[in-house]
């Protein structure tokens, strides 16, 4: 039975069709990408597994994977010391990031030495990092989350102390005009205005963040989280690490975009429109 | 009625990257008393929005500055809240929050309670009660700026700012909210200064348009009062004869600073082509000719001669050149025999618009060399039938109607005979119907009266003592009695010649200006008497400069000599500032009795003529106070008061007077296109 086109739709119901139709390209696009995978890896020899196989290799460890080794047990543990590195460098960058905005002396005297640091790639930091956290009680871990912080901080103080720089004339002339106080100026004008450049450092930092986790815990020793998790699928070599590897990677990247729309989330909460 | 805001003779200048300097505002000075609605007017560039970023703190005066009830203005505060042109709202804050936020951190002396209060008051004064949750970005521009009145008016700030408060709105949307603002101002007797571009909108709204001319050295140009009654409504005063007079003068005057924009633009460009080589010397040229007319009011030009006051400035080769007559003075400069020359009050204007069918010559004034210095005598005669003062003088001629009555005066346009003609007719005598004018020398005027075909003559001194002296007359008038310090001789160039030589116009002026500083000693009167006697200047024996300049002025052989310390007057009292509201009085004049027809464009011929700039230049480099307020009332003897900013309405109110001709001045083009209108025909 088809629907008459003429009818009309209530909301709900053009809404659904809405998102229906919106979902028939990627789905088309990823079943033939499938498809294409299947097709190259469907050879006798062929040491690279199809879909299928990924899938059928990894039921086991999709669902025995909360145990103290299993894949989301991992996940979780990178996630956590992203978690805690990433809220380190969004306070530190954004107190950082609003001090030199408003002193000129400051911004002038660090900006060199800032846009010198932000281009380190995040694994020039490791050892320094290891080295400084060897003598506390969890070296590897002390380090992976300092990796975190430097990595995601350097966006998050620029776009602030731009954000900062920009607050329009006509922000800074209404605070003039009304003689707020400097806790006033804070809270009532800067802050609210320099959100958005807020934003955009912070989902640039949780890109940066995500990206150099994965690659610290695979060269660090001895630190778990989902890194170690695909090095040690790479270095054991059974049957089934490729798959388990894909899984892994296929899990590192939704989760990356799940954090980026988390903060893209929150900011569109905060600023205004 | 109180000064609320007095904006003190502010300059501002910006220094520039090259170590120069721009000067924006120039001795801007201008009260607004409290309850008054003043706009500020101006092609864009003339300073009017720096004006008002100084009256908010934003921008401090470089010299001089801004007083707001008693205390000086240094920073931006809630008293002087700004409506800004781009509503400057918080956009994360609603209607509600962003006028909250300006009532909580201001008035925090209140309970929480009356400042809601106050919040909700304005929310419903400007109507926006339905939108009060609505943030800045889902509101119109009208609502917004509606928002940022309320805003502003929450505080009760002393004065309320306005940057062209509605020049982003559309124009439905800018009349009503217009009548809104005048309707809350009406009723909370706010004070309020606006800026704006819009003629309509500054008449409909404001007690006083305050025009200012183009930067650099931006100033006030004329002042308009509006005047129509309280509280308006825009259909009657759109309706009223008066609004169309009032947008006529803000438009001549916006055209005038048009024109005057690119006029100075062409003058610059082609100053650039000028290799500048005069740049490094002291002056571009140290020869000079200067033209006079020997009188006591010569005399600066005399002294800085011999004083040395000339050499001081670079000037070393001034050569003073005596001519007989100003009609000679006045070729001169024409056919440029002569590059500067002292000049009859009325002249410098005279001869930009030129009369008597002469062709133009623009010429710049940018210094008085003398005031006061003349007296009117009349006959014995007269003064045998009992003729004291003016209304005796009346009575005399009416009761003689079958008999010619006579005048004598040097020339038309000398601020003598300005002030004679205005003299008589202030008695009720038409200078050119109930008596004749005749122009003679200053030396003719005694004999004619002893031999009696004329009764009374305007004159300097020696010939009104001497016509005392010999009792073949008597001195009616003083020219301090009729007004007191009025200008009487002045330095002019041709306007050429000034933008030639500017640095030569600065020094010669700073010269002058420190000889007329030593003729006002009267320690160095004698002297001076000396040096005018030689037969090189006045040839003339000194007892007969001594009247007056130095000696008591007798004024009839019945009265006591009397001292009168400012007859020749030359430095006090920033005797050498021209003024404008002085020359605004000698173009009416000058009007009045059809010696030229009155500039539709005065402003822009004052600015050209009067030169304030380089007055103030050569002031400030003598430390002396560069300018006085062009825009007070003139009160002369008879008590009619003269204001500067409205020439028109003046000579609407005049009852002796010829066919008055109001004419577009244009200086610059060859062939003269007049568009003549007449006010009003000869009674």
């Amino acid at each position: 039975m088809t629907t008459a086109p003429a009818r009309p739709a209530s909301p709900t119901a053009e809404k659904a069709i809405e998102i229906f139709q919106s979902l028939i390209p990627p789905v088309i696009c990823s079943s033939a990408t499938l498809l294409l995978w299947q097709l190259l890896c469907s050879g006798a020899d062929s040491k690279m597994p199809g879909p299928i196989k990924v899938v059928s290799q990894t039921v086991g460890t999709i669902t025995g994977g909360f145990s103290e080794t299993g894949i989301w047990m991992q996940l979780l543990n990178s996630l956590t010391r992203v978690g805690i590195g990433y809220v380190a460098a969004a306070i530190l960058g954004i107190a950082i990031g609003v001090t030199i905005g408003v002193n000129k002396f400051l911004r002038d005297g660090f900006d060199p030495l800032i846009q010198i640091l932000r281009t380190v790639p995040p694994l020039a930091w490791l050892p320094i990092s290891t080295i400084l956290f060897l003598q506390t009680p969890k070296p590897a871990e002390n380090a992976g989350i300092f990796l975190i912080f430097i990595t995601a901080i350097w966006p998050i103080i620029i776009n602030t102390a731009v954000g900062v720089q920009q607050i329009p004339k006509d922000y800074t002339n209404v605070a003039k005009v009304l003689k707020l106080s400097g806790k006033d100026f804070l809270l009532s004008i800067l802050i609210p205005s320099t959100v958005p450049y807020i934003f955009t450092g912070l989902r640039i930092g949780i890109g940066l963040a995500w990206l150099a986790i994965v690659a610290a815990e695979m060269l660090s020793t001895g630190a778990g989280g989902i890194g170690a998790y695909i090095w040690n699928e790479y270095t054991s070599m059974l049957d089934d690490s490729i798959s388990k590897i894909i899984l892994a990677v296929f899990s590192v990247g939704l989760v990356g975009l799940v954090l980026d729309r988390i903060v893209g989330w929150l900011g569109s909460l905060v600023v205004a429109e | 009625m109180t000064i609320l805001v007095d904006i003190d003779h502010i300059d501002k200048i910006y220094p520039l990257k090259n170590g120069g300097e721009y000067v924006a505002l120039r001795n801007v000075d201008l009260k607004i008393n409290q309850g008054e609605f003043v706009s500020l007017i101006g092609h864009s560039g003339c300073g009017k929005s720096t004006l008002l970023n100084i009256i908010a703190g934003f921008e401090q005066a470089s010299i001089g500055g801004v007083v707001l009830s008693g205390k000086l203005i240094t920073a931006p505060g809630p008293d002087r809240m700004m409506v800004f042109q781009n509503y400057s709202l918080l956009p994360w804050l609603t209607v509600r929050q962003n006028i909250a936020l300006a009532v909580n951190k201001v008035m925090t002396d209140l309970p929480a309670e009356e400042r809601k209060e106050i919040i909700e008051k304005h929310i419903d004064l400007v109507g926006l009660r339905a939108a009060a949750e609505k943030r800045p970005s889902q509101l119109s521009g009208g609502m917004k700026q509606r928002t940022a009145i309320a805003r502003a008016l929450a505080i009760r700030p002393q004065v309320l700012l306005l940057d062209e408060p509605f020049g982003a709105l559309d124009a439905l949307t800018r009349g009503n909210l217009q009548e809104q603002l005048m309707a809350i101002c009406e009723e909370y007797k706010t004070t309020c200064v606006m800026v704006t571009h819009d003629v309509d909108e500054a008449l409909l709204l404001s007690d006083r348009v305050i025009m200012l001319t183009n930067g650099p050295e931006a100033h006030i140009g004329q002042i308009l009062n509006v005047e129509f009654t309280r509280p308006r409504k825009r259909m009657e005063v759109v309706n009223d004869p008066k609004y169309y007079v009032n947008r006529g003068e803000i438009i001549t005057f916006l055209n005038q600073q048009k024109r005057d924009k690119r006029r100075k633009r062409k003058v610059e460009v082609e100053k650039m082509a000028v290799p500048a080589i005069a740049a490094v010397r002291l002056v571009e040229k140290s020869v000079v000719t200067l033209g006079y007319v020997p009188t006591t009011d010569a005399a600066p030009l005399i002294v800085a001669k011999e004083k040395g006051f000339f050499a001081k400035y670079g000037l070393t080769q001034v050569e003073l050149i005596a001519d007989s007559s100003w009609q000679t003075i006045a070729d001169g400069l024409a056919n440029q025999r002569l590059d500067c020359a002292q000049l009859l009050a009325g002249m410098p204007l005279a001869m930009t618009i030129g009369v008597d069918r002469r062709r133009p010559t623009p010429i710049v004034t940018a210094m008085v060399l003398a005031r006061n210095g003349n007296a009117i005598t009349l006959s014995k005669k007269l003064y045998d039938d009992g003729v004291r003062d003016l209304q005796g003088l009346k009575e005399a001629i009416e009761a003689t109607p079958e008999l010619p009555h006579s005048f004598g005066l040097v020339d038309n346009v000398s601020m003598g005979s300005l002030l004679t003609r205005y003299w008589l007719a202030s008695g009720g005598i038409d200078p050119d119907q109930d008596i004749s004018l005749s122009l003679m020398s200053s030396a003719e005027m005694k004999n004619q009266l002893s031999k009696g075909f004329i009764d009374g003559y305007l004159a300097s001194e020696p010939w009104n003592s001497a016509a005392v002296k010999d009792n073949t007359g008597f001195v009616v008038a003083t020219d301090l009695e009729i007004w007191d310090g009025h200008q009487n001789k002045v330095l002019g160039v041709r306007e050429n010649w000034a933008q030639e030589n500017p640095k030569t116009h600065v020094a010669l002026i700073k010269a002058l200006i420190e000889a007329c500083e030593y003729c006002d000693d009267r320690r160095n009167r004698e002297e001076i008497v000396q040096m005018l006697a030689r037969p090189d200047y006045l040839n003339l024996p000194a007892a007969q400069l001594r009247p007056g300049f130095i000696e008591p002025f007798q004024r009839s052989q019945d009265q006591a000599p009397e001292l009168l310390l400012r007859f020749n007057q030359y430095y006090v009292e920033q005797s050498t500032c021209p003024r404008r509201s002085e020359a605004v009085w000698i173009l009416t004049q000058m009007a009045r009795w059809g010696i030229t027809p009155f500039p539709k464009n005065w402003v822009e011929l004052l600015e050209r003529v009067y030169s304030r700039e380089i007055y103030g230049k050569a002031a400030r480099e003598l430390g002396l106070q560069d300018g006085v307020d062009d825009h007070t009332l003139v009160k002369l003897f008879d008590g009619v008061l003269f204001n500067p900013d409205d020439p028109l309405s003046y000579l609407d109110s005049v009852t002796i007077h010829r066919e008055i001709c109001i004419e577009e001045i244009a200086i610059d083009e060859p062939v003269l296109k007049r568009t003549s209108r007449s006010l009003k025909t000869a009674a």
